[in-house]
């Protein structure tokens, strides 16, 4: 390094930049409210982000002017300019008042599939039973895949204003990646490993999504997740193995609590714009054609009639539990829909009535003249 | 990558499984087994669980060096020939992501999840003078504000990865969720003891401007992981020199065990990269360049030591007990130390990652030396 000459006095950093006498403190008065004190929860619940929106900084305003990283309430510098992304900056557009709580809640519930799940009893399965299971979990896993790119893609489109809804989303991806590795773990675990694919119509209609946050939400929530929420509830009450039953049992509040941010978000939304119900309504029915187009393919449905007919031979049997299960599903996405004001059950689509009516996508075949 | 199913001992069994399903009207041609069918792995609490790198078997452990996987398949599922060509996957050559122990990292960040409503002693904070106070609010907003970049950055990179290299996504992901901790305890704190938030960083490059603008992933990990993390985590560890309470600590404590994590995604990848696509070296050694003059003229963003900035001057504030002139150059002293270690530690992580003749060649930035040698 070049030493450069020091006047008497002037203090010098190691490279040679001088270091004023005077410190700049002009920042210690920029704040938009000064002496608030958040509160701890009663009974233990300690400090939660919720409990932070008090006096000056408890506004969540209806739109966020800056396209950059200025946090809620802190004190805007003039010149921060605009980073690029962060264009949905209204409210509607991402907005759950439940947000923050299940953000809290979503951390409070730590688990791995690793160590919480009792992998030592997932062996010893008829081998049509543990191939059939492999095929759901392939199927499982790959919707969870999607999941994980589809919110950690949206996340830098997500105002920074509304930190809520980000820090949500961030347990939400992360709970989706638990979701993958655990149905992994399950395919591996007797070598069984991945097989097909998933058909990818409900993929593809989650993915192409460019309509919107909200439009992503309602179908990888309110119908794809309406489906695997229903399926995991029959495994942790009937899957074949003590490790089958927790792996569910486990995931089911975390796909919880994303259908009640879906639930909670839409609701909001209609409320500040009800024109926004038509266009999801609109949005509703493509993606009901596409997940039964995706149902009308019988890999999956197979293969949940194996596991639940605990055989090839018992698929009969099996059949009529999986019709069971795909009427709930339906009953369970309607029931979401109403929660947030969208009222399905005078507009749902052709094959998810019939679906809703026999629990299968075949229709009945009329009797022989 | 795909691969094909190969029923071979179990062809018989199969066969009659299938006849006897197709016989009542079922399709049963994806009921086939794979190469490992059959292969048990001990998942045991005596195991020490099932982690991620224990299920690496036969086709579904083959990482492919070129992706052409374009639908989304798990890595090692069998390819469906109409399904639709959903992951237009910008990150499809292994040498772009990878790394030796992204499982490892991942199974480590599930084990290491903490809250920061409940496992910080909120309740050992006591009021403190007010230049103290104003001071850690600063800090605190500095790092909430910058805590977005690294939580919403890998955030975009995860999507553009080919589901075959699924181990970097899952510790991207880990590293979202951490981020988000981050981003929530700094907030918690600057409203924990009777403060707020204060000031926004003045300027895009501040708030982590470049990182987003990388359009390469290493040129973005170099950036987030081995410069801007990589500087916060060596404030962190500082963290017992500028607490007040034990709140402090903890909250320091735990975030520098995250990003000691992010850190080391970054030095595994760059060493992964340099040892097996040398033909990147000079473009990598580049972005050092541009890495290194932020790290001593101030022009890279994230540290929130860089002199003349509110954050360094809380650092003085905070490390010297007050704003006071002669408490400020107390701090300002130690603030130069922090700044020393930061240099350190860097030369330290790029001679890890395996390109550390830029400090023999006389590459390196010639004001690292003086900060290396003080």
């Amino acid at each position: 390094m070049v030493q450069q000459h020091t006047p008497p006095g002037v203090r010098r950093d190691q490279d040679g930049t001088p270091v004023p006498e005077v410190p700049d403190l002009s920042w210690m008065d920029k704040t938009l409210g000064w002496g608030v004190k958040a509160r701890l929860e009663p009974h233990g619940g300690g400090m939660t982000v919720d409990a932070l929106n008090v006096g000056v900084y408890s506004e969540v305003p209806d739109h966020i002017p800056y396209r950059n990283r200025l946090p809620r309430g802190a004190y805007p510098a003039p010149g921060a300019g605009s980073i690029g992304g962060y264009y949905l900056q209204d409210k509607h557009e991402q907005w759950a008042d439940s947000a923050g709580h299940l953000y809290e809640e979503a951390i409070s519930r730590r688990w791995a599939t690793a160590t919480d799940v009792p992998w030592d009893t997932a062996h010893g399965l008829p081998d049509d039973v543990e191939l059939a299971i492999c095929q759901l979990a392939t199927e499982l896993s790959q919707h969870a895949s999607v999941e994980t790119e589809v919110i950690s893609g949206w996340l830098q489109n997500l105002s920074p204003g509304y930190h809520e809804v980000k820090l949500f989303l961030s347990t939400a991806t992360y709970d989706a990646a638990r979701m993958f590795e655990g149905y992994r773990k399950r395919a591996m675990v007797n070598g069984g490993g991945m097989m097909l694919e998933s058909p990818g119509g409900m993929n593809r209609a989650i993915m192409e999504t460019y309509a919107g946050w909200s439009q992503t939400v309602l179908g990888m929530w309110f119908v794809r997740n309406s489906l695997d929420t229903t399926i995991l509830r029959y495994l942790a009450a009937y899957g074949p193995t003590e490790a089958d039953r927790v792996l569910a049992a486990r995931l089911i509040p975390d796909r919880m609590r994303v259908s009640a941010y879906a639930a909670d978000h839409i609701k909001f939304a209609i409320s500040k714009k009800p024109e926004l119900a038509i266009g999801f309504q609109v949005w509703l029915n493509g993606v009901e054609i596409a997940q039964a187009r995706d149902l009308r393919d019988p890999v999956m449905t197979e293969a949940l009639a194996i596991i639940f007919g605990r055989g090839v031979g018992g698929m009969d049997a099996g059949m009529a539990t999986v019709r069971k299960i795909y009427q709930e599903f339906v009953k369970t996405y309607l029931s979401r829909c109403k929660q947030a004001n969208l009222d399905r059950s005078k507009q749902l689509t052709p094959p998810f009535q019939l679906l809703l009516a026999t629990g299968s996508m075949t229709p009945p075949q009329r009797p022989q003249a | 990558m795909a691969t094909e199913a190969k029923p071979e001992k179990y062809i018989t069994t199969f066969q009659q499984l299938m006849e006897e399903g197709r016989k009542n009207g079922y399709r049963l041609d994806w009921l086939l087994p794979r190469e490992t069918f059959g292969a048990r792995i001990d998942g045991s609490a005596e195991a020490g669980g099932l982690l991620l790198q224990d299920i690496d078997r036969g086709p579904f452990a083959q990482i492919p060096d070129w992706s052409d996987n374009m639908t989304g398949r798990p890595r090692g599922a069998l390819t469906r020939p109409n399904a639709a060509r959903v992951g237009n996957y910008s990150i499809r050559t292994k040498a772009d992501i990878w790394l030796k122990n992204a499982s490892q990292l991942y199974e480590e960040a599930v084990q290491r999840q903490w809250s920061s409503a409940i496992d910080i002693p909120w309740e050992t904070m006591e009021e403190l003078p007010d230049e103290i106070e104003r001071a850690e609010c600063q800090l605190a907003t500095f790092l909430t504000e910058v805590e977005f970049v690294a939580g919403d950055v890998p955030g975009k990179w995860i999507s553009e990865t080919t589901p075959d290299y699924y181990e970097p996504r899952m510790f991207l992901i880990s590293q979202i969720m951490d981020e988000a901790r981050h981003m929530d305890v700094f907030r918690k704190r600057a409203f924990a003891n009777g403060g707020g938030l204060m000031s926004q960083t003045t300027n895009v490059a501040l708030s982590g401007g470049a990182i987003d603008s990388a359009r390469d992933f290493t040129e973005m990990s170099a950036r987030l992981h081995i410069s801007g993390e990589g500087l916060v985590l060596s404030i962190f560890r500082m963290g017992e020199r500028m607490s007040y309470n034990d709140a402090e600590k903890a909250i320091y404590r735990l975030a520098a065990s995250d990003e000691s994590r992010h850190v080391a995604f970054g030095v595994m990848h760059l060493q992964y990269l340099a040892q097996t696509d040398p033909r990147r070296k000079e473009e990598i050694h580049s972005y050092l360049d541009e890495i290194e003059l932020g790290l001593v003229a101030g022009t890279g963003g994230q540290n929130p030591a860089q002199r003349g900035t509110p954050s360094n001057a809380a650092l003085a504030i905070l490390l010297g007990g007050g704003s006071d002139p002669k408490s400020m150059m107390e701090g300002e002293q130690i603030a130069l130390a922090v700044r020393q270690r930061q240099v350190k530690e860097y030369v330290q992580r790029v001679k890890v990652a395996g390109l550390g003749e830029r400090f023999e060649n006389g590459r390196a930035n010639a004001s690292l030396a003086a900060y290396v040698s003080a």
